[in-house]
């Protein structure tokens, strides 16, 4: 009975992970583009959101708006919100501990992007 | 009280087993996510409480067997949670990318252990250790020495899995939880698999007892295991002039507990490491961890009816020698030929010296009698309880048997010796 689960269970999941590397493989290759138009968006502006339930960040000169992805974070919530309404690209690339975010990650971001960071304004 | 702690023992295990991965999912239960997401973190840490257990569970300490049991049924529950956990794992990373789904590309990225970063490669390498170990655990042709060792891979993959976690960044949970999970296996390979726990015995004489069978006498050097007649040992053996013990713990069932601490052990040759004990002489040092199991009630007040395969008798034997039997005991004792039959003359001469024993002696051949003819009718079975032991073939043929003459499940009790 064991073995039988351990069989099943273990093929069932391969062809599982098969079919979502089909799947990457069989989908479009532009489907993750910028879903706001394009606009400047200064420190100050970026600085008014600043709260979890709304939450701006702006990484490699790109704004985000990641208030509804903070929940999704897999990290504990004291490690990402206090980068709310900052300049968070070293946080970003390091993940505070010198280790850089996923493909996965980079992958998401467009999804979220909101306008085109002005560091001075 | 003793019948308080005596209805409980048996409910441990499963409250274990539900409690600890319950109480990881509830503690670290996802608010505001998304269905999927949210299963695909609750399935995590079940697999991880379920793990925990299972690493509880193949401790080998008579008090916590005791506590839970016995040895065997804590095995059971060992594999069973194991199982479950891994099937719970596997779910984990497959949840987690189809909460991603609308996008394919990016649930794969998800997934793929080629375009992620350590917190996920860990992840990988913790399932597949899980996946490796569970392999091996099920295939039957792999020497036990080679085995156990291929086994611990399952150890190194739940460590792993944990690591997993703390790279993620949730450390706060993960760090008692893993120090648990080492402490546990260190636990478990210092004083079960090196034998810090066991307690040094000598052989004192070694007699053949049937075919590809001894009985080896064990003299204790110093304080001896707490074992009762019924109990089997886990028992490992040193050099002697001429042999060579194979370094392994492996149960033996004791047939007589002489002088009040001398071990009498039955030794059946299974294995490479079995046959090798034949040729076990006086003087070898042993080390004995136990008495564990004892799965004969000796406190039950009915009629019992007791039915042995081959060297599956020898708790049997141990009940005999340790006095007169209290209550009408039937023993239906299958061997393939006479030669093979341990501890044949001591029953006959136990049958015909106690009034309450009836020995009932089968020489089967080499194939699995017709067992119907050979049981009592039901009528003789309806106030009895039922003890097996023997091969699991012969086990598995006797339950429905014993049913269908209408003996409740709760009646019929039975140890496999399945320490794989």
């Amino acid at each position: 009975m064991m073995r039988k689960l351990f069989y099943v269970s273990t093929a069932t999941f391969w062809m599982a992970v098969a079919g979502f590397w089909i799947g990457n493989l069989l989908a479009p290759g532009s489907e993750q583009t910028a879903t706001a138009a394009e606009r400047d968006i200064g420190v100050a502006e970026l600085a008014r959101h600043s709260k979890p339930d709304d939450c701006w960040m702006a990484i490699r000169g790109s704004v985000y708006d990641l208030t509804q992805y903070l929940p999704d974070h897999p990290s504990r919530p004291s490690i990402i919100e206090p980068w709310c309404g900052k300049e968070a690209t070293e946080a970003y690339d390091t993940k505070t501990k010198g280790r850089q975010h996923s493909s996965e990650a980079d992958a998401l971001l467009p999804k979220y992007r909101i306008g085109r960071f002005v560091g001075g304004s | 009280m003793a019948s308080a702690g005596s209805t409980i023992r048996p409910l441990l295990i499963p409250l274990l087993s539900v409690a600890v991965p319950i109480g990881f999912a509830v503690w670290a239960f996802p608010n505001d996510l998304a269905p999927i997401r949210a299963a695909g973190i609750v399935t995590g840490w079940l697999g991880c409480g379920l793990l925990l257990v299972s690493l509880l569970l193949m401790l080998r300490e008579p008090r916590l067997a005791a506590w839970l049991g016995g040895l065997e049924r804590m095995y059971r529950w060992h594999h069973g949670t194991g199982v479950a956990a891994y099937v719970l794992l596997l779910l984990h990373p497959l949840l987690l990318a189809a909460n991603n789904l609308p996008s394919a590309r990016v649930a794969w990225l998800t997934l793929s252990p080629f375009t992620e970063s350590w917190p996920v490669w860990s992840g990988w390498l913790g399932l597949l250790l899980l996946m490796g170990g569970l392999v091996t655990t099920f295939i039957r042709s792999i020497r036990y020495g080679t085995w156990r060792w291929l086994h611990a891979l399952l150890g190194l993959g739940v460590l792993t899995g944990l690591v997993h976690l703390m790279l993620l960044g949730i450390d706060e949970p993960v760090l008692p939880i893993l120090a648990v999970a080492a402490a546990i296996l260190g636990w478990r390979l210092l004083r079960g698999d090196l034998g810090l726990a066991a307690r040094p015995y000598v052989v004192t004489a070694v007699r053949p007892l049937a075919a590809r069978s001894v009985e080896i006498v064990l003299r204790p050097l110093g304080d001896p295991a707490l074992v009762a007649p019924g109990q089997f040992v886990l028992a490992e053996f040193g050099n002697g002039a001429r042999y060579r013990g194979c370094g392994e713990f492996h149960p033996f069932t004791v047939s007589t507990i002489a002088n009040q601490d001398e071990l009498h052990l039955a030794i059946k040759a299974l294995g490479d490491c079995t046959t090798r004990m034949l040729a076990i002489e006086p003087g070898v040092a042993a080390r004995v961890i136990g008495g564990f199991g004892g799965f004969v009630d000796p406190h039950q007040t009915a009629p019992q009816f007791w039915v042995a395969g081959g060297i599956g008798v020898t708790p049997f034997v141990a009940l005999l020698n340790a006095g007169p039997l209290l209550h009408p005991t039937r023993l239906l004792y299958l061997y393939r030929s006479e030669a093979d039959a341990a501890f044949l003359p001591e029953l006959r001469a136990a049958a015909a010296s106690d009034p309450n024993f009836t020995l009932q002696a089968v020489e089967t051949g080499d194939d699995l009698p017709d067992l119907g003819p050979l049981l009592p009718p039901a009528g003789k079975l309806s106030r009895a309880e039922c003890y097996l032991c023997g091969p699991p073939g012969l086990i598995a043929a006797l339950k429905p048997l014993l049913a269908a003459r209408g003996v409740a499940a709760r009646h019929i009790h039975y140890e496999n010796f399945e320490f794989r």
